[in-house]
């Protein structure tokens, strides 16, 4: 594997040489700073961009030319990380080797064509791809209640702080979604060509300079780089009694979401103290949480904590019965207070190392994760994979113990099911 | 030892049936940093009444019991839970039961020759006490509720529900709340010990490994074991009227839009010149067509406002049934059920969009040589639909052609079907 990094002056291009995979995967990210009422227009903005070009006007055309490309696979997704907003545009295509009739350049050209040739009259979008992503867009957020689990993260989080950007909505608001116009969107995406940082991610079994030389034909932005702010969120308060919310639904199971803010973390706690601490704590079957709630008082059948490196926060959840909820709560408590306690051993931490260098070695076969890493060392500056691995078999009890005093406990969330001897539906 | 390779993906299986009949299929994919192992009985939850080993008559258990016996085979006599032992050498492990098996697992590419003879004992080491069958009721409770709270599951299993007249795929895997406490110490057992003799079950190991040694470690394993004479398994055979059990159903849920699954249940006895991977394919192409991403009526169905992104179908297979269930989003749901319907019975198939969709599974299939999950998932998949592994899927797929398409579909009737609606509750006033 092979890492080739240029400056392309209005873009950075990062290769990765990859001789392992019959695909190659680009992935094209356009960072913004954060603000609340530019998340709905932005992502209707990713989502019309691959609703049709004016090559292939509609999504049923679009469609059928990726077919013909060897079933290229694109998307698009809108995230919220920290302080910034990133649109990104995903292509992923069987390597031109083992196909009779395309080249690179054709995949390229696909890409080109829905970043830059959108299907536009004047300044403004067609109308009929515009009605029609934007009944999309509402039909998501209008069903993203419909998913209690997402539902109650997203409302801990907006009970821990509403103003923080972690809170809001990645999908963005109806409120918004209404006034947008054909033009206001054609706004949009001009800002979004000429001010957004822009980053390409190209991974497979390619020539580093082939593919500097593509992009640099093809793909012809101009935008003004700034300098960059950090991703990360820092947390100023700290409540001294936690609050606890319940919210009563009509579902059959009692979704608990419990929020933690962590206090002023270097980035190596970031990257890998917060990691073993998690995966000690809730990361899967053989943590503390999973053998106390589930497997001592069989209370659910899931449980476990996750550590959100950006916004600084562990959000421990499960999904139990609405009459366990004190015996629940309490018990997660006590396993929280074991770990700073230091109530766990080496052997705890040997494997909790064993595990993330296990997983990080696995990640290498999947082109996706390389991005990934490829993507948090260039925004947040976090380590590649072999300083990675080096690193994480530094981590002490102390480390551990200590930052577990900077963790708070914030809000407890409930979102409230019914009793659980409802009848018996198929 | 057999070793044969797979056509268009250059990969090779190295397999063997050991003399308990335990099967075992390798492929090593070197270029890979991970290994991943399956360990699977053909045993899952349409498998509910049978001659239990040992008995001369047919015994009906608690529907779920596959399920619940995944649970419980994690308790080990020594104390040690096998998530531990896997956890301890940095391993990921798991196991799930399906509607025609069940699968021990793991992944990860330290200690592999400690964590397969892990793998093959804990599950060759059943425990079951009342004490620790009892535990185990409120977890699985709480996994079905959770289950009760998605609405794609509900409407996926409620269709079931009602294409189907007797064959136990009409049930949950899970079970119910009441079957799930019905089970027993004893119907685990019962299961265990006519199930989970090596001759009924299967291990596929792919990625960075080294085939024979691989092969060998299995084979030390079982010889070391005893095992009684390979049973004869009897389960119970159901016959399946070709009507719907139930037209359709409405129900409500805590949810903003409706959902509607229009499910066929296709009868393929008129089919006898084709097999059943052709048969399978042919109308997973079909139904690609005509209501897939590229397909007119799709678009149309967008235009209008009748549905979002949230539209697809899947097919399963019994007996001499193919049971295809598409799902939709819509605020129309009787609408939306009545165009699709009218398209499916359309049998004009352009030839231009087949061509172009076998394109799509020929990269897909080169493709999937990149992935060993995938690869494991093939031959699991394989070996439960068509008892052996295909090899030649390139020279299949490129074999597959317009006129026999037209002649299966010609030659089936999609007239059987079932509705089943999702509706918003009625909202209080809050």
């Amino acid at each position: 594997m092979n890492y080739t990094n240029y400056n392309m002056g209005p873009f950075n291009l990062h290769v990765i040489k990859n001789d392992h995979f019959k695909t190659v995967k680009v992935k094209v990210n356009f960072k913004s700073k954060l603000v609340k009422d530019e998340i709905t227009i932005r992502n209707l903005l990713r989502l019309i961009l691959i609703n049709g070009t004016k090559k292939y006007p509609s999504e049923r055309l679009l469609s059928i030319e990726s077919e013909n490309l060897y079933d290229l696979g694109y998307s698009s997704v809108g995230i919220i990380s920290g302080n910034f907003s990133i649109l990104s545009f995903e292509l992923s295509f069987l390597n031109p080797k083992y196909t009779d009739d395309v080249s690179l350049n054709d995949y390229i050209d696909f890409l080109c064509e829905i970043l830059f040739n959108p299907n536009i009259h004047g300044k403004k979008f067609d109308t009929e791809s515009f009605d029609l992503v934007k009944e999309k867009l509402k039909n998501t957020i209008e069903s993203e209640v419909e998913n209690p689990r997402k539902y109650a993260l997203n409302r801990l989080l907006e009970e821990m702080d509403k103003k923080a950007n972690y809170s809001f909505k990645p999908d963005g608001y109806l409120s918004d979604l209404e006034k947008i116009t054909e033009h206001d969107l054609y706004k949009a995406y001009e800002k979004m060509l000429n001010r957004d940082i822009v980053d390409i991610f190209v991974i497979g079994d390619v020539q580093a300079s082939d593919i500097k030389n593509i992009f640099n034909q093809k793909f012809l932005i101009n935008t003004i780089k700034k300098p960059v702010d950090t991703h990360f969120i820092e947390h100023k308060k700290f409540r001294v009694r936690p609050k606890t919310i319940k919210e009563k639904r009509d579902i059959s199971q009692s979704k608990l979401y419990i929020g933690f803010k962590c206090d002023n973390l270097s980035l190596f706690e970031k990257q890998y103290v917060s990691n073993i601490y998690s995966f000690i704590l809730g990361g899967g079957p053989d943590s503390k949480l999973f053998k106390s709630v589930r497997e001592k008082n069989s209370l659910c059948y899931y449980v476990s904590s996750s550590f959100k490196s950006v916004s600084n926060l562990l959000i421990i959840t499960s999904g139990i019965d609405k009459n366990d909820y004190r015996k629940a709560v309490n018990l997660i408590k006590k396993e929280v207070k074991n770990m700073s306690n230091g109530d766990f051993d080496d052997n705890d931490i040997k494997k909790a190392v064993i595990t993330y260098i296990n997983s990080l070695e696995a990640s290498l076969d999947s082109p996706s994760s390389i991005i990934s890493s490829y993507v948090s060392n260039e925004y947040l500056g976090f380590d590649l994979m072999d300083e990675r691995i080096k690193k994480i078999e530094t981590v002490t009890k102390d480390m551990i113990i200590n930052f577990s005093k900077k963790i708070h406990l914030d809000t407890i969330f409930l979102l409230e099911g019914g009793d659980m001897n409802e009848t018996e539906e198929i | 030892m057999k070793q044969k390779k797979f056509s268009g993906i250059n990969l090779e299986v190295f397999s063997e049936t050991l003399d308990n009949g335990l099967k075992i299929y390798v492929v090593p994919m070197n270029d890979k940093h991970n290994i991943h192992a399956t360990f699977s009985t053909n045993f899952g939850s349409i498998i509910n009444e049978f001659i239990p080993i040992g008995e001369n008559k047919m015994a009906r258990v608690p529907d779920g019991v596959a399920h619940f016996l995944e649970h419980k085979l994690f308790e080990q006599k020594d104390g040690i839970d096998p998530f531990t032992f896997f956890s301890d050498n940095g391993a990921d492990a798991n196991a799930n039961t399906t509607y025609f098996k069940t699968t021990y697992l793991f992944s990860g590419l330290k200690s592999f020759k400690e964590n397969l003879n892990y793998l093959l004992n804990y599950v060759q080491e059943p425990y079951f006490t009342d004490e620790n069958v009892e535990k185990e009721k409120g977890i699985i409770d709480q996994e079905r509720s959770m289950y009760q709270d998605d609405p794609i599951w509900r409407m996926y299993e409620g269709s079931l529900y009602n294409l189907i007249n007797n064959h136990p795929i009409k049930y949950p895997i899970i079970g119910t709340k009441k079957s799930i406490y019905d089970i027993t110490k004893e119907d685990l057992y019962k299961c265990y010990n006519t199930f989970y003799h090596p001759s009924n079950m299967f291990v596929v190991v792919t990625g960075n490994v080294d085939p024979i040694e691989t092969i060998n470690i299995i084979k030390e394993n079982q010889a070391q074991k005893k095992f009684p004479a390979k049973p004869k398994i009897e389960v119970k055979k159901y016959k399946e009227d070709r009507n719907v059990a139930v037209k359709k159903q409405e129900i409500e849920m805590d949810i903003n839009i409706s959902k509607v699954a229009l499910s066929y249940k296709i009868c393929i006895d008129n089919l006898k010149n084709y097999s059943l991977y052709e048969i399978y394919n042919y109308i997973l192409y079909y139904f690609n067509i005509k209501i897939g991403q590229t397909s007119l009526i799709a678009e149309q169905l967008k235009k209008d406002n009748l549905i979002y992104d949230d539209f697809g179908f899947e097919i399963n297979d019994i007996e001499n049934y193919l049971l295809i269930n598409i799902f939709a989003e819509t605020h129309d749901p009787n609408k939306v059920v009545n165009i699709l319907k009218k398209e499916v019975n359309n049998k004009l198939i352009i030839e231009e969009e087949f061509e172009r969709k076998k394109k799509c599974s020929i990269s897909l299939l080169l493709a999937s040589g990149d992935n060993l999950y995938r690869i494991n998932n093939k031959i699991m998949d394989n070996i439960i639909k068509y008892d052996d592994i295909i090899y030649d899927d390139y020279e299949r797929i490129k074999n597959l052609n317009y006129k026999d398409l037209n002649n299966i579909i010609d030659n089936i009737s999609f007239d059987e079907y079932s509705i089943f609606i999702i509706n918003p509750k009625k909202k209080d006033a809050q």
